[in-house]
C-alpha cells in the first residue's frame, strides 16, 4: 500500500518524486505533490481517525477493518461516504467529504488501465448497453439494480466482496424475492461464488496499481488542441488553456475553452477542476453559456485528455471531447467538422489537432483540398472530390498525422439510427424531477467490401440531415398508443418525453411511458433511406447516485 | 414492571370474552348463516388497519398500527375473527389490534441487540389461535459491517400480549414468502422455492411439493411470487406461476404459460395446472369457496379460471394495478385491493364491476394483505 500515514517529515520523498518526474520525463511532468496537497492528506488521515475508527476498528496489523482494504473511483467514494453519513449516522460536512473523497481517491484509487473498461458510466453516457458479463453470471446476480461498471470500478479481495453482498442482502432483504433473485438461490450464490469470482477478477492488489502509484502524476497545465462531438448538434474543435490552481484539497486547474463549431460559429468555455488519483479530471464550468461537468482523464503520460462534458441539469445531453497538447514536436488529428464528402461535391471542411500548421493536407486520391486557412490546431480546406473519386473509407493526412473515420461516398447504401436502442425518462409535470430526453442521428453507411448492409466490414459515412418520426414498437405500444402518449421527436432527432404521472386518458390511467420504433428518413440524391432505432421511454429515477 | 402488571390483566380477560365470543359466533353462524356477515380487511400507509363492511360497501372502522411505520404488511386475523395481526414499523414488528376497541392487544418487535430481523411476508396464525408464526430473515449488525443470518420462523403466544417474545424458532428454509396452516393445524406450509409442509413445532420438513424444481419435461423451473395470502375462504392456497417452453421456440405463441398452483389446506393435496399462453401479468389469485374449480386472479386485468380444466374462462379490464384478491363467503363477489386507496368490487358470474369501497384520504394500501373475515 501506497503512503502510510506520515509525519511532517516527508520532505525527501516529495524532493525524491519531483526530481525523478523531471529526470525521466524531461519536464513535462511534475509529480502532483506538494505541500497543499500534502496537508490534505495529513487532513485526510486525522478525519479518518477521528470520525471513523469507533465503527472501524485497527486490525492486528494497524489497517482499518474495510477502510484500508477497498479501492475505488472518486464517484465510488462519495457514494460509500454519503451512505456513511446518510445510513450510519456519521458526522462530515461537505467540506470535510470532498477532503476524504480526494485523500481515498488518491490513496486507494484505481489505476488509469482498471478503470479505462467503465468510463461511460463515470461519463454518464446515456445509451450504453453494457456487455453482459457471464462470469458467474455476474450480469444477473449483480447488474439488475445498476451497472456491471459500479462492480468493476471497484478492487477488493474475496473476504470484502463478501461483506459487501452482506451489506446488499441485509439492507435490501427483497433482492431474494424479486425478479432474478427469486429464479435462483440469490444469497448462496453471492456469497460463496461472487466473492471468489470477484475477488479473482478484480482484488485489492494489482500490477496496475503499484505501478501508477509509483509513477509519477502528470502536471496538466499548458495549451491544449481540442476536438469533440456532440450528436445532434455537430462536430467542434479549438485550444483549451489550462492553468494550475492550488486549491487546499489539492491538485486543481482552470480551464479556458476557445472552440468553434463545424460551422464555424464561436465556442466558448470555462471552468475549474480537480484531477483525483492523479488523472482523473471532474470540471464544472460552462460551455456556450451553459453550467456543465466534465469528465476526462488524462493519458498515464499527460499527453492526452478523454471524455465527455455534460450539461449539469441533463446529463444525458453532452459531447465527447479528445485533447492533445498544443505545440508539441508531432502532428496529432483529432477531429474534422465532417466526416465525408459525396463524390463530384464541395465542402468546406475544418481539421482540428495540434501540429496542422506544417505538412501538406491529404484527403487521399480523387478530392483536392484547397486551404483556406491554417494555423497550429486547425486547417480549413475547401475540399472537392471528383466525380469519380473512389467511394470508401480513406485517412487525412497532414504532414506526418493521419487519422481514419473519413469516407467518400456516390450513394449511401444504408442508413442506421444510433444509437439503436436508448431510453429516454418522463418527468417534469409539477414532479421534482426533469424529463430525461434521447437524441438519435440518422448515420450514412457504404455497404463495404461484402456488398451487404449492417455488416462488419461497412463503412460509417456520418451522420446526416433526416426527418424523423415515430412508430409503435410492437402490438402492445400500438394498443396502448404510445406514439400519442410517450412524447414528442424534434425535427433534430431529439426525443422530448411526455409529462410524469399517471395519465387518466390513458388505459389503467398508467404513465406516459411507451415503446417505440424510431425512423429517421435520409433523402441521398433521388434515393431516400430509412434507418430504425428503439426508444424505450420508461418512468423517473428517483435517486440519482454518481456510479449508475 | 407497572405498566406491563396493570395491562396484563385486562387483556387477559378481554382475551377469554372474545375467545368466547369467538366461539359464540361459530355456534351462531352453524345455525344461521346469515348472522355473520363478510368483513374485509386491509392495510393503508402509513400505519392504518382498515375493516371494510363488504355488502354495505363501506368502511366501517379505520384503526391506527401504534408505532406503525409506512406501511403495514402482511395481515392476518385470528381465528376468531376479532383480532388481526399486521406487520408494520418496516416490516420490523407485528401488532395485534383488536378490532372492536382499536388496542393493540398484542405486539412483538422482532430486533434484538445487535440482531437486527424482518419479516419477510409469511406469518399465519395456528388454527387454535394461540401461536403466531413469523418468517423472519435476522442481520447481524457488527461494528462497520453487516452479516446476514440464516432464515428462521419465530413462534410468538399470542396470549403473551405486548411485548411477546419468541417461544421457539424454527429454522426455515430461506426466500419463504407465505405461511399457511393446514386446517387441522398439523402443519404449517411454508412457500418458497418449493411448497415445504413443516412441522409446527419442530420446523422439520415434513414433506415437499417440488415448485421451481419440478422436474415437468420441456418447462423451465416456473417462477412463482406471491406474498399475499388469501387462501381464508376456501382453505386453497393459489399462487400464479409463469414458465417458458424449452422445446419451443421464444416467438412461438405456446412458448410461455401461465398457470395455477393450488394447495389444499384440508387434505394437502397440491397442483400445478398451465391455464393460458402467457398474455397478461398476474400478482395473486383466490379459490372460490364454492366453486371450488374457479379461482380469481388480479393484476391490471381480472381474470376468471377453470383450475380443472386449466382453461381462461373470462378476462376484464380494470381501472388500475391491484395487487390482492379476495372472495365472498357466497362465492358471488370477488374484491380486488391494494395498490392505490379502493376495493373494487366484481360479480364472480360476469366480471362486471358492481360496487367499490373508497378510503377516506386515498392513502395507498401498498403489499398490505386482503383478508376475509366473518363476524
Ligand atoms: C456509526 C458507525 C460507522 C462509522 C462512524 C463509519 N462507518 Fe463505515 N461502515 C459502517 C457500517 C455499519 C458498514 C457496513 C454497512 C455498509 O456498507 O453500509 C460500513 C462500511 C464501510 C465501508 C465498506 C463499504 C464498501 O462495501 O465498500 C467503508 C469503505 C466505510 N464504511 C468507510 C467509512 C469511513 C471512511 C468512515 C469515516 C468517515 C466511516 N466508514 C465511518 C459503519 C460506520
Ligand atoms: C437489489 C438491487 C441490487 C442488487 C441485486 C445488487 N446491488 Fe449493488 N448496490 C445496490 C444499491 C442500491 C447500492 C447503493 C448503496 C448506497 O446507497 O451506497 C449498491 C452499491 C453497490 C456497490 C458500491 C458500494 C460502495 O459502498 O462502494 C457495489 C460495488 C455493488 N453494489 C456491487 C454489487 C454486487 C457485487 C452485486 C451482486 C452480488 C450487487 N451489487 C447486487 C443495489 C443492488
Amino acid at each position: 500500500m501506497g503512503q502510510k500515514p506520515r509525519g511532517p517529515g516527508r520532505w525527501p520523498g516529495l524532493l525524491l518524486g519531483a526530481v525523478a518526474g523531471g529526470v525521466v520525463f524531461g519536464g513535462a511532468l511534475t509529480v502532483a505533490q506538494d505541500a497543499l496537497a500534502d496537508d490534505g492528506r495529513m487532513q485526510g488521515r486525522a478525519l479518518v481517525e477521528e470520525r471513523c475508527s469507533a465503527c472501524h476498528q485497527k486490525e492486528a496489523d494497524g489497517s482499518l477493518h474495510r477502510i484500508d482494504h477497498v479501492r475505488k473511483t472518486p464517484e465510488g467514494w462519495t457514494m460509500t461516504l454519503f451512505r456513511m453519513r446518510q445510513f450510519h449516522g456519521v458526522a462530515l460536512s461537505d467540506e470535510e467529504q470532498r477532503t476524504l473523497v480526494r485523500y481515498f481517491a488518491d490513496r486507494q484509487g484505481l489505476a488509469p488501465e482498471e478503470a479505462a473498461p467503465y468510463r461511460y458510466v463515470l461519463e454518464r453516457r446515456p445509451s450504453v448497453v453494457e456487455e453482459p458479463v457471464t462470469d458467474g453470471d455476474l450480469t444477473v446476480m449483480c447488474a439488475r439494480c445498476h451497472s456491471v461498471a459500479r462492480v468493476g470500478l471497484q478492487r477488493r479481495d474475496e473476504d470484502e466482496w463478501r461483506r459487501l453482498v452482506n451489506f446488499h442482502l441485509g439492507q435490501w432483504p427483497t433482492i431474494e424475492y424479486s425478479a432474478q433473485g427469486r429464479d435462483r438461490k440469490w444469497w448462496e450464490i453471492a456469497s460463496t461464488e461472487i466473492p471468489q469470482t470477484l475477488g479473482g477478477k478484480f482484488p485489492f492488489r494489482t500490477d496496475a496499481w503499484t505501478s501508477w502509484q509509483a509513477a509519477p502524476k502528470p502536471d496538466l497545465s499548458g495549451r491544449w488542441a481540442v476536438a469533440g462531438h456532440r450528436a445532434g448538434i455537430g462536430s467542434y474543435g479549438g485550444t483549451a488553456t489550462v492553468t494550475k490552481e492550488a486549491t487546499k484539497d489539492g491538485d486543481g486547474y482552470r480551464i479556458a475553452y476557445d472552440l468553434t463549431d463545424s460551422a464555424g460559429k464561436p465556442l466558448k468555455g470555462e471552468g475549474r477542476s480537480t484531477v483525483f488519483t492523479g488523472y482523473e479530471w471532474r470540471g464544472t464550468g460552462t460551455l456556450d453559456g451553459k453550467p456543465v461537468r466534465e469528465v476526462f482523464a488524462a493519458s498515464r503520460d499527460g499527453s492526452r485528455l478523454d471524455g465527455r462534458w455534460f450539461l449539469t441539469q441533463q446529463d444525458e445531453v453532452g459531447g465527447s471531447l479528445h485533447a492533445v497538447r498544443a505545440g508539441g514536436a508531432d502532428s496529432t488529428i483529432l477531429g474534422t467538422s465532417q466526416s465525408f464528402l459525396k463524390a463530384g461535391s464541395t465542402a468546406r471542411i475544418t481539421l482540428w489537432g495540434s501540429g496542422l500548421d506544417r505538412g501538406e493536407v491529404g484527403f487521399g486520391p480523387g478530392v483536392s483540398a484547397k486551404i483556406l486557412s491554417r494555423g497550429p490546431t486547425s486547417v480549413t480546406v475547401e475540399a472537392t472530390a471528383a466525380a469519380d473519386a473512389v467511394p470508401g473509407a480513406r485517412s487525412l493526412t497532414v504532414g506526418g498525422a493521419k487519422s481514419a473515420g473519413f469516407a467518400v461516398y456516390a450513394t449511401l447504401d444504408s442508413i442506421r439510427v444510433e444509437p439503436d436502442f436508448t431510453i429516454a425518462r418522463v418527468g417534469g409535470n409539477g414532479g421534482p424531477v426533469p424529463p430525461m430526453t434521447a437524441q438519435f442521428e440518422a448515420v450514412g453507411y457504404l455497404n463495404g467490401p461484402d456488398s451487404k448492409p449492417g455488416t462488419a466490414d461497412d463503412v460509417r459515412v456520418g451522420p446526416m440531415p433526416a426527418s424523423w418520426s415515430v412508430e409503435p414498437f410492437n402490438d402492445a405500444a400500438a394498443q396502448m398508443e404510445d406514439v400519442k402518449f410517450a412524447g414528442a421527436m424534434g425535427s433534430n432527432g431529439l426525443f422530448t418525453p411526455a409529462g410524469a404521472g399517471p395519465n387518466p386518458q390513458r388505459q389503467f390511467g398508467t404513465n406516459n411511458i411507451g415503446d417505440l420504433k424510431v425512423v429517421g428518413t435520409v433523402i441521398d440524391g433521388s434515393a431516400t433511406l430509412t434507418g430504425t432505432g428503439r426508444l424505450i421511454s420508461t418512468v423517473q429515477r428517483w435517486n440519482d447516485p454518481p456510479i449508475h | 414492571m407497572k405498566t406491563h402488571a396493570n395491562g396484563v390483566r385486562p387483556m387477559r380477560i378481554r382475551r377469554s370474552i372474545s375467545h368466547l365470543g369467538g366461539l359464540l359466533a361459530a355456534l351462531l353462524l352453524a345455525a344461521s348463516p346469515a348472522a355473520a356477515k363478510d368483513y374485509l380487511l386491509t392495510g393503508a400507509k402509513p400505519d392504518k388497519l382498515v375493516l371494510v363492511d363488504a355488502a354495505a360497501r363501506k368502511v366501517e372502522r379505520v384503526l391506527t398500527i401504534p408505532g406503525g411505520g409506512v406501511a403495514p404488511g402482511t395481515i392476518v386475523p385470528s381465528s376468531d375473527g376479532r383480532i388481526a395481526y399486521v406487520v408494520s414499523n418496516h416490516m420490523g414488528s407485528v401488532s395485534g389490534i383488536d378490532l372492536d376497541s382499536g388496542k393493540q392487544v398484542f405486539r412483538a418487535d422482532f430486533s434484538t441487540g445487535d440482531l437486527r430481523v424482518r419479516s419477510l411476508f409469511g406469518m399465519d396464525v395456528s388454527p387454535d389461535g394461540k401461536e403466531l408464526y413469523v418468517f423472519q430473515a435476522p442481520v447481524r449488525m457488527l461494528p462497520g459491517e453487516y452479516r446476514v443470518e440464516d432464515t428462521r420462523i419465530a413462534v410468538y403466544s399470542t396470549a403473551d400480549g405486548v411485548g411477546a417474545k419468541p417461544v421457539r424458532l424454527l429454522p426455515a428454509p430461506r426466500r419463504v414468502a407465505v405461511l399457511a396452516f393446514s386446517r387441522d393445524g398439523g402443519t404449517l406450509w411454508a412457500l418458497g422455492w418449493d411448497l415445504y409442509g413443516l412441522d409446527p413445532k419442530t420446523g422439520a420438513v415434513k414433506e415437499t411439493h417440488k415448485v421451481l424444481n419440478w422436474s415437468r419435461a420441456n418447462h423451465s423451473p416456473p417462477d412463482v411470487l406471491d406474498i399475499w395470502p388469501q387462501f381464508e375462504q376456501a382453505a386453497t392456497l393459489s399462487t400464479p406461476y409463469f414458465t417458458a417452453r424449452t422445446d419451443l421456440a421464444a416467438t412461438d405463441p405456446g412458448a410461455f404459460r401461465t398457470g395455477l398452483m393450488t394447495l389444499d389446506l384440508a387434505t394437502g393435496r397440491m397442483d400445478m395446472r398451465d391455464f393460458e399462453d402467457t398474455s397478461a401479468v398476474i400478482f395473486s389469485s383466490v379459490v372460490s369457496p364454492v366453486k371450488r374449480t374457479e379461482a380469481y386472479s388480479v393484476y391490471t386485468q381480472l381474470t376468471k379460471i377453470d383450475t380443472d380444466g386449466g382453461k381462461l374462462v373470462k378476462r376484464v379490464d380494470l381501472p388500475h394495478t391491484y395487487y390482492s384478491i379476495n372472495v365472498s363467503s357466497d362465492g358471488k363477489e370477488v374484491y380486488v385491493g391494494g395498490t392505490a386507496c379502493d376495493i373494487g368490487v366484481y360479480g364472480t358470474d360476469t366480471l362486471d364491476r358492481v360496487g367499490q369501497v373508497e378510503i377516506a384520504g386515498c392513502p395507498d394500501q401498498g403489499i398490505a394483505s386482503l383478508r376475509v373475515i366473518r363476524r
